[in-house]
């Protein structure tokens, strides 16, 4: 008797792990196709979506590009899925690229239905290509047969990326889409000449819309201005060139009769990498503040001409602001802020050589 | 017999973790739009007194149940008060299950259909009440060992994007929150689990001062769950989320880590405890049927019944508006049965030891 029931819960737990898979309609592995990178461009009010799927066979992987268009995104992706012999699973997609016009018409109902999405991650890396979504993808498939994750290791921290590149999630887009005080600038890249990728700079979002763009100097402008590290960054001046170690910053905030003011420390750590003639300690140094510090307001005209702050500098203002005026932070604030940035560097070494220390010796 | 605080301080602190981080957090995001600490402190506060006043009444009684106590009054007495907490239990445990299975498949299993979920959910919990309350707090020590390392990890790395800033500002005028129909909704999290504490007794037998230190440890929880989405996305941004917390995890990116979502991790860890509350909250139901029936029936047939009945109850909820319907209609129930228990144990013990007192 006791050994039947025995037998019984045995078998009952035995029909447990039956459960232990969790899936339901299960596809296996070789049933997919996860594309790494999706393109989308927009035609005559229709989406012409572009996917780069990975293919392996016997001599190593090849990618694969496969070019639809139709009414929506998820439209689009369906489609393509039931004419290929495997389900196409957005689960993996690393990098959105937006080509440049529809970036201009307004990415916000594509970036929401992303965060809607139950697919697609919040973390894909964005990007908007300044050029024909087409020759841009044909052309990277050209040149990088061997590999097809090149864009996704463009971006990546610790594989190909350097400070002069923007990095900007999906998340991070639809934040600034909402957010009283926060824009965002997307890494603006087009096919290069002899590197596969060419980073451009980064275009300007305003509310989901690119409204301007700024150059790779200013990018790592703004990259050090958001703490990110602008580290290993070469600087090239009239008589040297530096390599930036470590950087930091510090604000200081207020409002002068209603009017925005902030001021603001940049703190450089360099070290000399190359000279040209002999330029003294001092000069480099002095060479090296005029030289940022115009790059920087040049930028922030640019930033204030388009009412985007990518800097999130009113995230500074959240104290002094009340919230329902916070709400006209772009419009009626940014555009009369008062910015004064303070470059400090110091040179940590010099490198192997010396260098001359004052001016005066010389 | 042995002193379990410590089990049942664990139990406390599983389910309302699980409680707090899905449906809590736009809750408390939707009150206000600024200062959010003040309902979360405020609502806090209420938990805190109104657990104190509850085990003070019990301990009045010592370690006699719910049940007993009620029963010992009167029969109209009891019904006056274990109907509606009868009715309450019951309708939290078929929505919790209904509204955690939806969670489920809209983070991860998206193609199984919502009665499978919530099968399964169910079997396992109804498994747990079955083998009675002291098998179910030593399940729950055995949850905490396993899944709090996990929990803390998560917390811990959701840091990863927070944006000091956004916490300004930090106070508000307006208190507007305390008439919003939302925040009623939010005391699910606040005061929704911890009716068992007058059901356990005499089987587990717990000190009352450490219950009501212990449950301080929910504070940063509570605070967690709000402001971690808060200062990743700013407010204007989190009230767009129906699962703001989700969301704030999906967004850490761990290079190291060979998984890409630890949101799934999260998830599963909590979806655990919520069968762990679900199980509690199903007991105490057993409970109180088996007063009512006669003795010959036996326990088993009676969880097997109102799973049964929690089962097509759950799979009678169409869809994620209704559920948010009968979140409010339930918020209405838990106020009653959460104010009124509490309040009048505290009362009654308080008779009965005058009664005692001049007996003497």
């Amino acid at each position: 008797m006791m050994s039947r029931r025995l037998l019984l819960k045995l078998a009952m737990l035995a029909c447990c792990t039956l459960t232990l898979s969790g899936c339901w309609d299960n596809r296996d592995i070789n049933h997919r196709s996860l594309p790494v990178v999706m393109g989308i461009s927009r035609e005559d009010s229709k989406y012409k979506v572009f996917l780069d799927i990975p293919q392996t066979s016997d001599d190593g992987t090849r990618s694969m590009l496969v070019t639809r268009t139709g009414q929506t995104i998820t439209e689009v992706v369906d489609e393509i899925s039931s004419n290929m012999e495997t389900r196409v699973d957005l689960l993996h997609l690393k990098v959105i690229i937006f080509e440049r016009k529809y970036a201009e018409e307004g990415l916000i109902d594509s970036i929401s239905s992303f965060m809607r999405s139950r697919e697609i991650s919040a973390k894909a890396m964005v990007a908007i290509c300044d050029e024909d979504l087409g020759t841009f993808f044909s052309k990277l498939q050209k040149n990088s047969s061997s590999d097809q994750t090149v864009l996704y290791n463009f971006f990546e921290k610790n594989a190909g990326w350097s400070p002069s590149v923007a990095v900007t999630r999906t998340w991070e887009i639809f934040r600034s889409i909402h957010s009283y005080t926060r824009d965002i600038a997307i890494p603006l890249i087009k096919s290069g000449k002899s590197t596969v990728i060419e980073n451009v700079g980064a275009a300007i979002i305003r509310e989901g819309r690119m409204v301007g763009q700024i150059t790779a100097d200013e990018t790592l402008l703004m990259n050090a201005f958001d703490e990110e590290s602008a580290h290993g960054k070469i600087e090239v001046m009239n008589h040297a060139s530096v390599l930036i170690v470590s950087n930091s910053m510090k604000h200081h905030v207020a409002l002068k009769d209603g009017d925005p003011y902030m001021r603001s420390q940049i703190n450089l750590k360099v070290s000399v990498l190359e000279t040209r003639g002999e330029p003294s300690v001092d000069m480099i140094k002095d060479e090296l503040e005029t030289l940022l510090t115009q790059r920087f307001n040049k930028m922030f005209k640019n930033i204030q001409r388009h009412e985007a702050d990518i800097l999130g500098v009113g995230q500074y203002f959240r104290t002094r602001i009340p919230r329902n005026k916070l709400a006209h932070w772009r419009t009626e604030y940014l555009p009369r802020l008062k910015i004064d940035l303070d470059v400090k560097t110091t040179i940590q070494n010099e490198g192997n050589l010396k260098t001359v220390r004052d001016a005066s010796i010389k | 017999m042995m002193d379990k605080s410590l089990q049942v301080v664990l139990v406390h602190i599983l389910i309302h973790i699980g409680l707090i981080f899905f449906i809590f957090p736009t809750n408390i995001i939707d009150t206000t739009t600024a200062a959010h600490w003040i309902p979360i402190l405020l609502g806090f506060l209420f938990h805190w007194i109104l657990i104190s006043l509850y085990t003070k009444g019990l301990s009045l009684f010592e370690s006699q149940n719910l049940l007993d106590i009620y029963i010992q009054f009167s029969k109209p007495v009891a019904v006056i008060f274990l109907l509606p907490l009868f009715i309450y239990t019951f309708m939290v445990t078929s929505v919790t299950i209904r509204a955690y299975a939806e969670t489920i498949s809209l983070v991860f299993l998206s193609d199984t259909p919502l009665w499978a979920i919530m099968l399964l959910t169910l079997l396992i919990s109804g498994y747990i009440t079955s083998l009675g309350v002291q098998a179910l707090f030593r399940t729950g020590m055995l949850m905490a060992l396993i899944f709090f390392p996990l929990i803390a990890f998560v917390l811990c790395m959701s840091f990863q994007n927070v944006d000091w800033h956004y916490i300004f500002p930090l106070w508000n005028r307006h208190f507007s929150f305390l008439t919003n129909p939302d925040y009623l909704e939010s005391s699910f999290a606040f005061f929704g689990g911890f009716m068992y504490l007058g059901f356990i007794q005499p089987k587990v037998l717990f000190k009352r001062k450490k219950i009501i230190w212990g449950s301080l440890l929910l504070l940063p929880f509570f605070l967690m769950a709000v402001y971690i989405p808060l200062l990743t996305f700013g407010e204007e941004t989190a009230s767009q989320y129906h699962f703001p917390f989700i969301v704030a995890v999906d967004t850490i990116d761990i290079t190291w880590l060979m998984f890409d979502r630890i949101t799934m991790f999260f998830l599963l860890c909590t979806v655990t405890f919520v069968m762990l509350f679900t199980a509690l909250t199903a007991w105490i139901n057993v409970e109180i049927l088996r007063r009512c029936i006669p003795k010959s029936i036996r326990t088993s047939y009676i969880v097997i019944g109102l799973s049964l009945l929690t089962f097509i109850m759950g799979i009678n909820i169409p869809d994620w508006r209704d559920v948010e319907l009968l979140f409010g209609l339930n918020a209405w129930m838990r106020l009653y049965v959460y104010l009124t228990i509490p309040s009048s144990i505290f009362i009654l013990g308080w008779i009965s030891r005058r009664k005692e007192a001049a007996a003497a």
